[in-house]
C-alpha cells in the first residue's frame, strides 16, 4: 500500500503534465510507506520519449543520498503513459525492480486521467498492483 | 577498504545499516563478501544462475562497473561503491504517433458513430486509425476477417500483400471471399468486400510473394505489420524484417481446433525467434492443407489480431506484447503464456548476429524449388503411367498413405489403405520383392512411405507423383478433390 500527499501528488501530476507528449518520470520520498515529497526528473532516455522514459543512475544516487541525510526513504519511481492507460506495459515490468513501488499515471489528452501503482516481483515476470491513495 | 552504499530498500537486510565497510580487491570480491555477511541480500542482487540481476547497477565512485572492468574491476582504498537500481519503463502505444489528419467527413462521423460515443476511441481515436497505416500479410483464413474487420474500423491506409488465387477449398473459411469470386485474385476479391464494407479506407495492392529482396520495401511504409501467413519461411521473414524495421508483428497461427496469438518485434518485447529460435524440421508441423483447420477458427484467432492492432493504434487497454494466448476451440478455453526476450536471440538479442534478411526457405530447410524441378525425384511415377500399369494388369502394389477419413473423401479402388503412421507396425503386410507404389493426397506424405520403406529394404518402391489430387486432374475427374 502506498499513500501519497496532497503536495507530493500535485507535483507529480503537474510535472507529467508538463511533459506531455513525452513520458515524464521522478522519484518519491518519504517514510513508513508515505510519500512526502515528489522529486521531478529529467527523462534521461536518448531515443524517442513518446512511450519510454529512463532515470539516470546518478540522478537516483543523488536523491537516495540526499534523502537519507534528511532521514527519510526513496519509496517508489513515478512515470507516465501519454494517451496511454496506467497498466504496467511489458516494458515496464523488463526494467522494473523489485524495491520500489511503481506508479503509473495516465495522462490523456495533457490533463491527469487516471493512476495505479504495482509492486514488480524479483524476476520481473509479474508487478500485483498495489493499493494507493493520493491527494 | 571500500564503503559499500545500501540502497534504502535494502537496508532492512544489512542490520539497518547504510554503509558497510568492507575489504576486497575487485568489486566482485566485495559484494561476495556482502552477501555472505547479510545473506539475505544475495537473492535481491543475484539472480539463482549467481548473475547480478538485470536492474542492479554497481557504481564505483562515479562510474558504472559495466564500463569499467564489470565485475572484475580493481578497487582502490577508500573507493565508494553503490548499488544503484536501474530505472526504466513506458506505455506499449505506437512510438511516435502520425499527426492526425484534420478532421472526418459528415458521412464518416455517422458511420463511426459507435466509436465516437465511447471516451475510449472518441474523434481523437478515430483519427488516429484514419491516419494508421497496416500491412496486412496475407488475404487467407485469417486475412479475412482481418481485412474485414480493419477496414470497418476505419484503419486509413491497409495494404495487402497476396499473389493467390481463390479456390473453392478457401471458401469453407476465408469469408472475405465468396463463391463469384473463384479463380479472382484474392487481393482483387479482398479489396473488393474491404470497399464495399468502407469506401473510406485506401487499398494498397502488393501482388508479390514475400520475399527477402521485398520484404523490407514494402513494409517501410507501415506503422503496423498483421502477419496471416501459414509457413514457417514467411513467418520467420515478416518477424525479421519487423524486428529490423523496429515495426509490431501482430502475429497468429491456427491448426485443426487450436490457434495462438500475440504481439511480436515490438521494441523491447519478444520476437518470434525468442519464442522458436529454430524452425521445425520441414514436414513434422503439417500446414492446414495437411492437416485441416476448423473453419471458424481463423475468425476467433484473426479478430485477436484485428482487436490488438486496433489497441496498439489508439493506445488503450494492455497490449498483447509478452503474452501469447492460447486458444482451444474444442475445450472453449483460452490460456497465457508469458514470452520473454532473449538478450541472446539472434535478430532482436543484444548482440545480434542477423542484421540483415537471409535465405529463409534454406532456413527453414525447404529445398529450393526450381532445383527441385531441374532433378525429378528418382522413383516418381506421374498418374496416368500408374493408370496404363492398372489398366494392363501389372503386378504390383499400390498403397495409400492417407488416413482413413481421408479415404472416406475419395480413393484408388485398387490401391490398400496403409496409414503413413501405421506403416512401421503394418511393413510386414507388404513384399519386398513386389512392385511398391504409393500415393497420399499431394505426394508428402507418400514421399516419406517410400523412403521409410527403401530404409527397410524395398528396393521397387515409387512415389505417385503429385497424389490423388494429380489423379483427379489427368486421370479421373470424377474424384473430387479436397
Amino acid at each position: 500500500m502506498i499513500k501519497i500527499n496532497k503536495r507530493a501528488w500535485d507535483t507529480m501530476v503537474s510535472h507529467v503534465e508538463g511533459t506531455f507528449p513525452k513520458e515524464g518520470c521522478g522519484l518519491m520520498i518519504g517514510s513508513d510507506g508515505l510519500v512526502q515529497e515528489a522529486v521531478p526528473l529529467p527523462n534521461s532516455y536518448t531515443g524517442p520519449q513518446e512511450d519510454f522514459f529512463v532515470i539516470d543512475p546518478k540522478d537516483l544516487l543523488r536523491v537516495d543520498q540526499e534523502s537519507r541525510e534528511r532521514g527519510l526513504d526513496v519509496l517508489g519511481v513515478f512515470h507516465s503513459h501519454p494517451n496511454c492507460d496506467a497498466y504496467f506495459s511489458k516494458r515496464d515490468l523488463e526494467n522494473s525492480c523489485p524495491w520500489y513501488s511503481y506508479v503509473v499515471l495516465s495522462i490523456k489528452k495533457g490533463r491527469f486521467d487516471h493512476a495505479n501503482s504495482y509492486r514488480p516481483d524479483f524476476d520481473q515476470t509479474e508487478a500485483p498492483k498495489e493499493e494507493l491513495t493520493y491527494g | 577498504m571500500a564503503k559499500i552504499l545500501i540502497p534504502t530498500p535494502l537496508r532492512q537486510f544489512a542490520d539497518k545499516k547504510d554503509s558497510v565497510q568492507l575489504s576486497g580487491s575487485t568489486v566482485g570480491e566485495v559484494l561476495k563478501s556482502l552477501t555472505s555477511e547479510y545473506a539475505d541480500l544475495r537473492r535481491h542482487l543475484y539472480n539463482d544462475e549467481g548473475k547480478l540481476r538485470s536492474f542492479v547497477n554497481v557504481y564505483v565512485n562515479d562510474e558504472d562497473i559495466r564500463y569499467l572492468n564489470k565485475e572484475a574491476t580493481p578497487l582502490q582504498d577508500g573507493d565508494t561503491v553503490s548499488i544503484v537500481p536501474s530505472i526504466a519503463g513506458g506505455s506499449a502505444g505506437i512510438a511516435a504517433p502520425p499527426a492526425p489528419p484534420a478532421t472526418l467527413s459528415k458521412d464518416e462521423i455517422l458511420r463511426y458513430s459507435r466509436h465516437l460515443i465511447m471516451p475510449e476511441v472518441g474523434m481523437e481515436g478515430q483519427l488516429k486509425l484514419k491516419a494508421a497505416k497496416v500491412a496486412l500479410i496475407g488475404t487467407g483464413g485469417l486475412g479475412a476477417p482481418l481485412g474485414m474487420y480493419l477496414a470497418a474500423a476505419g484503419i486509413g491506409r491497409i495494404g495487402l500483400v497476396d499473389f493467390d488465387v481463390v479456390d473453392f477449398t478457401n471458401l469453407q473459411r476465408q469469408v472475405i471471399h465468396g463463391t463469384k469470386d473463384v479463380g479472382k485474385k484474392k487481393l482483387d476479391s479482398a479489396a473488393e468486400t474491404m470497399l464495399d464494407i468502407n469506401p473510406y479506407v485506401e487499398i494498397d495492392r502488393h501482388e508479390v510473394a514475400l520475399s527477402s529482396e521485398n520484404a523490407l520495401g514494402i513494409l517501410k511504409d507501415y506503422d503496423i505489420v498483421v502477419d496471416g501467413t501459414d509457413n514457417f519461411p514467411t513467418r520467420y521473414l515478416v518477424n525479421d524484417a519487423c524486428v529490423l524495421l523496429k515495426k509490431p508483428n501482430v502475429y497468429g497461427s491456427i491448426f485443426r481446433f487450436e490457434g495462438q496469438a500475440t504481439i511480436f518485434a515490438y521494441p523491447g518485447g519478444p520476437c518470434y525467434r525468442c519464442l522458436y529460435p529454430e524452425p521445425p524440421p520441414p514436414g513434422l508441423v503439417p500446414s492446414c492443407a495437411e492437416g485441416g483447420v476448423l473453419g471458424i477458427l481463423p475468425g476467433t484467432v484473426g479478430l485477436i489480431q484485428a482487436t490488438e492492432t486496433v489497441k496498439l493504434i489508439l493506445g488503450i487497454g494492455e497490449p498483447l506484447i509478452g503474452r501469447l494466448v492460447l486458444y482451444d476451440a474444442l475445450a472453449m478455453r483460452f490460456r497465457e503464456l508469458k514470452l520473454r526476450r532473449n538478450p541472446e536471440c539472434p535478430v532482436c538479442g543484444d548482440h545480434p548476429t542477423i542484421t540483415k534478411l537471409i535465405d529463409y526457405q534454406e532456413f527453414c530447410g525447404i529445398p529450393n524449388q526450381q532445383h527441385q524441378e531441374a532433378a525429378p525425384v528418382d522413383g516418381d511415377i506421374e498418374p496416368t503411367e500408374v493408370k496404363t500399369k492398372l489398366d494392363r494388369g501389372d503386378r504390383f502394389v499400390l498403397i495409400d498413405v492417407r488416413e482413413p477419413h481421408e479415404y472416406q473423401i475419395c480413393n484408388i479402388p485398387q490401391a490398400k489403405l496403409i496409414p503413413l503412421g501405421d506403416l512401421p507396425k503394418r511393413v510386414n503386410e507388404l513384399n519386398s520383392a513386389d512392385e511398391i507404389i504409393a500415393h497420399c493426397k499431394s505426394g508428402m506424405r507418400s514421399a516419406k512411405a517410400v523412403d521409410f520403406l527403401k530404409q527397410a529394404g524395398f528396393k521397387k518402391v515409387r512415389n505417385m507423383k503429385g497424389g490423388i489430387l494429380a489423379w483427379s486432374d489427368k486421370v479421373d475427374q470424377s474424384v473430387p478433390k479436397y
